[in-house]
């Protein structure tokens, strides 16, 4: 079956493909997006069950090889210490995301020029700036003005409460003289524009059933739909075409909810599948002109993966501090040790984020995105009883450096439920990393002790959170020289001049924070970019 | 695979859950045998070939036990059958906190969280602007990046 040809064809309702997409609403092209998951309604999230727990271990599970549902990929993961997690439906990761906000800085954008690693970005922090504030003025962003951290700039809604788990840390912070801050968060601290505040249900993971967490689903995609965007769901692209005769894209194929192959024609394609489902549709998507996979004569496509490799330690309180209570990773964050200090011993740096307690359910079975429950017998009911109530821990975020050897290839054999091959990640901690992350252990100890812990817990030698690839960068990296990058400065493919990518793929470094402020603001600036040069397009 | 126990081995599976996750009597907490959480380790492990196949193996462990099961008859059990006793443990931790009564036994609400939630006050403006006083203080701590020329797209 072929389909009439769209102006543009996005593939990917997440994050990046929604705000593309509402940058191009005024160009009043004909613009379509093709999800291969559902669009879930709010009633159908967890979080109103009595055991909502349990959809964390089943379908509500940031992996999809636990979900393992009609629209995930499984993902092979046996050559990596980290797992990538996510969420494929109407709305994308945002779905399960947990809404922390905060925006890289000026730094890391100029790694190359300023530390002398990585590379520099086509693109810097004050061309950005504006999507940034664009961008958090669709989402609704919570927060304090007056960060020193950053250049000034300030969230529309003030900040949600840091409670008293974010107090006790802040003091914490303060007696070492230590920056912190309380954290940006695209969660509404009151009622804004038709959608509901937060209730501090602290489930954030399992879709938000207020509608008052910042995911596309309740963002976006609403003003998409009502502006004539056709959006439809369960349809997985399985390759993206090319033109023989021109070398440009021409369109898709993909699986419809009829489990039949379908055309689907387009001028512009755009890609916004998160940067494991971007490399892997690239790579599925070979011809005679590119033998190796789409848009990748560089041979970047799939390498220097990124995460933001994580570890956490805990500190036990004379009280109980509620941490349970608030949006589950928004508290307060630390950015002290962010910027390169020559004298630690590696460069670049890491944030000490406060995320507040887990469920009990999810604590006895080790902490989100750990498989390794606590003790049994005598010390299980000591460690429930007394400790898990008294926690306060911090994460130490790390930022991860670009290596060719971290990469997403095609596995061979395993593949999603229509047949299509999925994606292998090879993926190992570099030096630079560890250090820092050795680093950040020993700070948040002496942090935690500060604010009054009497005893620590730290996770242990090298345990870096297995389920932690919640942020997958890299792998289509944007840069000048075709020869190095697989997108130019406004993230379109070298190879493939109606060919754009605007998701996490195009990073050129990670910074250490979470990175979807700064995939949506990039992802608004290729809009204006494709405005702006409307005319020499593909030239 | 299908689960049936005898009652007796049913009992077995009791105690031992018993002993995963103790009474605390002194606050009226209920060990996870005594609320009956091994109807859910069963019906759960059923539905997943792998965890039925592990609960298999610790039904026999069990079945073979002398006497009734002790905090050292169970970790003989774990060391022989590591992944299975961690199948155990995972249904049993999953089953015992999936129960509202028991989330509210160690300080959490009993409802669903939605859409009742939790009231947190938001700190006062003279608050947090006194606790962010010395962060201000020391002022701002990011670096300027270099300018770039050029055309780099
Ligand atoms: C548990 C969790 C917590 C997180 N917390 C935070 C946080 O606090 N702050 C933060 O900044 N970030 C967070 N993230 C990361 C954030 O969700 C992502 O950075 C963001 O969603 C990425 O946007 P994207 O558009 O690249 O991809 P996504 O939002 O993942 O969207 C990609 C979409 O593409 C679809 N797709 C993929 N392949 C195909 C195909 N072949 N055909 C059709 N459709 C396809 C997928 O189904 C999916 O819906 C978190 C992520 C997770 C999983
Ligand atoms: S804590 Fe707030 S943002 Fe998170 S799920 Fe609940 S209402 Fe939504």
């Amino acid at each position: 079956m072929t389909d009439d040809t769209v102006d543009v064809l996005i593939v990917g309702a997440g994050a990046s493909g929604a705000a593309l997409a509402w940058s191009l609403l005024e160009t009043r092209m004909r613009i379509l997006c093709l999800e291969q998951g559902p669009h879930l309604p709010d009633s159908q999230f967890p979080s109103r069950r009595d055991d909502y727990e349990l959809a964390r271990y089943a379908e509500f599970s940031c992996d999809p090889n636990v979900r393992g549902l009609q629209q995930d990929y499984p993902i092979n993961v046996d050559d990596s210490c980290i797992a990538p997690v996510n969420f494929n439906g109407v709305g994308g990761s945002t779905i399960n995301f947990l809404g922390h906000w905060p925006r890289m800085k000026p730094s890391d954008f100029r790694t190359r020029s300023l530390d002398g690693v990585a590379a520099d970005w086509p693109v810097d922090y004050a061309t950005l700036a504006p999507f940034y504030d664009q961008n958090d003025r669709n989402t609704g962003v919570s927060g304090l003005p007056g960060n020193p951290a950053y250049p000034d700039y300030a969230p529309e809604l003030p900040p949600l409460p840091i409670g008293k788990l974010g107090q006790t840390l802040a003091a914490g912070f303060n007696a070492l003289g230590w920056h912190w801050w309380p954290s940006d968060a695209a969660i509404l601290s009151r009622d804004h524009e038709g959608r509901s505040k937060c209730v501090n249900a602290g489930t954030c993971d399992l879709g938000c059933a207020a509608g008052a967490k910042g995911g596309t689903n309740f963002t976006y995609w609403p003003m998409l739909q009502s502006a004539g965007v056709e959006l439809r769901t369960q349809c997985r692209v399985r390759e993206v075409r090319v033109d023989p005769a021109t070398g440009l894209a021409s369109g898709v194929l993909y699986y419809g909810p009829d489990g039949q192959l379908h055309e689907q024609k387009a001028e512009l394609v755009v890609l916004a599948c998160n940067g494991i489902g971007t490399p892997r549709l690239l790579l599925n998507s070979k011809s005679q002109l590119f033998p190796d996979g789409l848009a990748n004569r560089s041979d970047q496509v799939g390498r220097n993966l990124m995460f933001h490799p994580l570890t956490g330690v805990s500190g036990v309180f004379d009280a109980p501090l509620e941490g349970h209570k608030g949006p589950m990773a928004c508290s307060i964050l630390s950015q002290e040790f962010y910027e390169t200090d020559p004298g630690r011993g590696f460069v670049r740096g890491y944030g000490l984020h406060s995320g507040r307690s887990t469920t009990p359910m999810t604590y006895a079975l080790g902490g989100y995105g750990i498989d390794r429950p606590i003790p049994w017998g005598a010390a299980h009911r000591e460690i429930m009883d007394e400790v898990y109530p008294n926690l306060a821990s911090l994460t130490v975020v790390a930022e991860d450096l670009p290596e060719a050897h971290n990469r997403v290839t095609l596995d061979p054999t395993l593949t999603d439920s229509d047949g299509i091959p999925a994606p292998k990640v090879s993926y190992r901690l570099g030096d630079n990393t560890r250090a820092m992350l050795a680093h950040g252990t020993d700070r948040a100890t002496e942090l935690l002790l500060a604010a009054g812990a009497r005893r620590v817990l730290a996770k242990g030698e090298d345990a870096v959170w297995w389920r932690a690839g919640w942020h997958q960068l890299g792998t289509c990296r944007m840069g000048p020289d075709p020869e190095t990058s697989v997108v130019n400065g406004w993230g379109r493919c070298h190879d493939v001049k109606n060919l754009f990518i605007v998701d996490g793929s195009v990073f050129v470094t990670a910074g250490a924070v979470n990175p979807t402020s700064t995939i949506q603001a990039l992802a608004l600036y290729v809009g204006d970019s494709i405005k702006t040069n409307i005319s020499t397009l593909f030239d | 695979m299908t689960l049936i126990l005898e009652p007796s081995l049913r009992a077995v599976l009791d105690l031992s859950l018993d002993l995963l996750i103790p009474a605390n009597p002194a606050r009226d907490i209920p060990s996870a045998g005594a609320l009956g959480v091994a109807d859910f380790v069963l019906r759960t492990a059923q539905a997943a070939p792998a965890d039925a196949a592990h609960m298999a193996q610790i039904l026999q462990a069990l079945q073979a036990l002398d006497g009734p099961p002790t905090p050292d008859a169970l970790r003989a059990v774990e060391q022989a059958m590591p992944e299975a006793f961690q199948t155990l443990l995972r249904l049993t931790y999953m089953g015992y906190y999936s129960r509202p009564d028991m989330r509210e036994k160690v300080g959490v609400a009993s409802w669903p969280v939605h859409p009742k939630g939790y009231d947190v006050p938001r700190e006062s403006s003279a608050l947090m602007d006194a606790l962010t006083a010395p962060v201000r203080a020391r002022g701002r701590i990011y670096r300027d990046a270099v300018v770039m020329t050029g055309d780099l797209s």
